[in-house]
């Protein structure tokens, strides 16, 4: 987990993506520059010479500005990126500048050596925010774009207060468990409220009754009264 | 008491708002409100609101959806404002006015050892392929030596090219494909110390060398030195640039001075994509003059050497004297 504090103040939390998503992405893009290539070589066959020569420039343009071009749209990331929410921002959280986009790609000629991408393997493998060489000069992230998270239905149960002060921390632990509940089973859920019974004036106790209580105290925390 | 359900019924308009303001910069409603005008200020007053409720929802461990949701608006309103737009119609032309040449001016050492590089090998190999022709065969095999000589062949009916090749278009293609992968290799080869860079440049110079050394021995020199002169002003020269940037690199890993390292290779980096994106105009420009002009066997040869001699002239001065003002 990398961040990158703004001029406001705040930590943006940024997500390296690891080697095995960026080779999904990357396969998936080879892919795609596969088939345009070959649809593109039937079409130049019917046109002769003015035929091939476009297809030398789409080649060209394929190999080498394809990664550019889709990292300086919006969404920052080429299709197979985009398809596995991986994105390129800079090292400070921002959207990736032309020059780094540039640098990066360019610098694949080095990532590559001594063959498929060797290099480029054994350091994202080595670094905790697996760069490869070319984000290392061009000072760029593969990051994994934030997964929507929906607002969560919580249990309705009537709000209960706790039987003794909680700290920040404590009610922060019982609200994040009645978010997950609707995610555990019954079972796993009795088990975990149980651990938080003494909130409730429980402790010691588990079972159906300890968690609507527990539950109860989640709903205080957050405000119902 | 403030309790997160309270917090969020307080702000929820103002996040809401920022939400919305956000995806119509972004274009998703533009359809739905064609005339629509947002306020800049009324953007970064909303984030840095955003931005305070995000620090107070953090410090008062509140539920992490409120958290989640408070660092995706304000992620992506950081990421709207702070947004640097560096590309457009202007931008190009600052930078083919005055960046560009300014850029080469300012790694005049590193583009001097990049051409030392390049030049030294080639007139070395291509003299001693001209006293000794058949070390043309350690370059190349001997069906390639042959294919040299029909190429540059005064009856040939396109020079630089062996007869089974197609169109001048295509020929422009394959310039550009072939000679911008020769330049980025030269430049990203600078990240291993410079060594790399130095190799390529090496290579590309001995290669050309021995191959005009070769043709001149064999009597070939009018055709051969008429199709090369005018292209190599552009062609050489961003191999040059594009070594030197690759140089630029490794020099910045070998001395990094006061930085890191990485710190004083990310600054390189940075400088060297100005001389990039010339060095891939240059290419181009050398691809189309090499696939029409070049190769054209109805110009006499004096017409190619004065144009040549004019490209050269210009290409230096371009370098030498453009943007000077700004610098």
């Amino acid at each position: 987990m990398a961040a990158a504090e703004t001029p406001e103040g705040i930590l943006l939390e940024l997500r390296p993506a690891g080697l095995i998503p960026r080779f999904y992405a990357f396969v998936l893009d080879w892919v795609i520059r596969i088939a345009i290539s070959f649809a593109a070589l039937t079409a130049a066959a019917f046109m002769g010479g003015l035929g091939l020569a476009f297809w030398f420039i789409l080649l060209f343009a394929l190999e080498w500005l394809y990664p550019i071009v889709f990292e300086l749209t919006p969404s920052g990331a080429t299709p197979g990126k985009r398809t596995f929410g991986l994105k390129v921002v800079m090292d400070n959280g921002l959207p990736v500048t032309p020059a780094a986009s540039v640098a990066r790609n360019l610098l694949r000629a080095a990532d590559f050596l001594p063959f498929t991408y060797g290099l480029a393997i054994v350091s994202m493998l080595l670094r905790a925010d697996c760069k490869r060489l070319g984000d290392i000069a061009a000072a760029t992230l593969v990051v994994h774009e934030r997964p929507a998270v929906g607002k969560t239905a919580m249990a309705v149960v009537p709000p209960l207060v706790p039987v003794r002060p909680l700290a920040p921390e404590d009610q922060a632990a019982i609200v994040a468990l009645a978010v997950r509940a609707p995610r555990l089973t019954a079972d796993r859920l009795d088990e975990l409220a149980a651990l938080a019974g003494a909130v409730s004036g429980d402790a010691g106790r588990a079972g159906p009754d300890v968690t609507r209580r527990v539950l109860g105290v989640a709903r205080w925390a957050l405000g119902r009264r | 008491m403030m309790t997160p359900l309270r917090f969020e019924q307080m702000y929820e308009e103002e996040w809401k708002e920022l939400e919305r303001l956000l995806d119509q910069v972004r274009g998703r409603r533009l359809r739905a409100e064609p005339n629509l005008t947002v306020s800049g200020a009324v953007i970064a007053a909303l984030y840095r609101r955003a931005c305070e409720h995000l620090a107070l929802a953090r410090a008062r461990f509140y539920p992490a959806y409120l958290i989640d949701r408070l660092e995706r608006v304000t992620a992506d309103a950081h990421q709207l404002i702070y947004n640097r737009r560096e590309l457009g119609f202007a931008r190009a032309k600052t930078i083919v006015a005055v960046d560009f040449p300014s850029a080469v001016r300012k790694q005049v050492r590193h583009v001097a050892m990049a051409a030392l590089t390049f030049l030294l090998p080639m007139i070395v190999v291509g003299l001693f392929v001209y006293s000794h022709p058949e070390l043309i065969l350690s370059v190349v095999d001997i069906e390639t030596a042959a294919s040299f000589e029909q190429m540059y062949s005064p009856s040939a009916d396109s020079i630089g090219r062996t007869r089974t090749a197609s169109t001048d278009w295509m020929m422009f293609g394959f310039y550009i494909r072939n000679n911008v992968g020769v330049a980025f290799q030269c430049f990203a080869a600078g990240l291993f110390a410079g060594v790399g860079t130095l190799f390529f440049l090496g290579y590309n110079g001995a290669f050309a060398g021995a191959l005009a050394g070769y043709l001149t021995e064999r009597g070939l020199s009018s055709t051969f030195y008429s199709f090369v002169a005018t292209h190599t002003a552009f062609e050489v020269t961003a191999i040059v640039l594009s070594g030197a940037a690759g140089l630029r690199l490794g020099h910045s890993l070998i001395a990094p001075g006061r930085l890191t390292r990485v710190q004083s290779l990310v600054a390189a980096t940075r400088e060297s994509a100005i001389l990039l994106y010339g060095v891939t105009a240059m290419l181009f420009v050398a691809a189309a003059v090499e696939a029409f002009w070049s190769s054209a066997t109805w110009l006499p040869p004096s017409v190619k050497y004065g144009v040549a001699a004019i490209c050269w002239t210009a290409i230096l001065a371009y370098f030498t004297f453009q943007g000077r003002r700004a610098d």
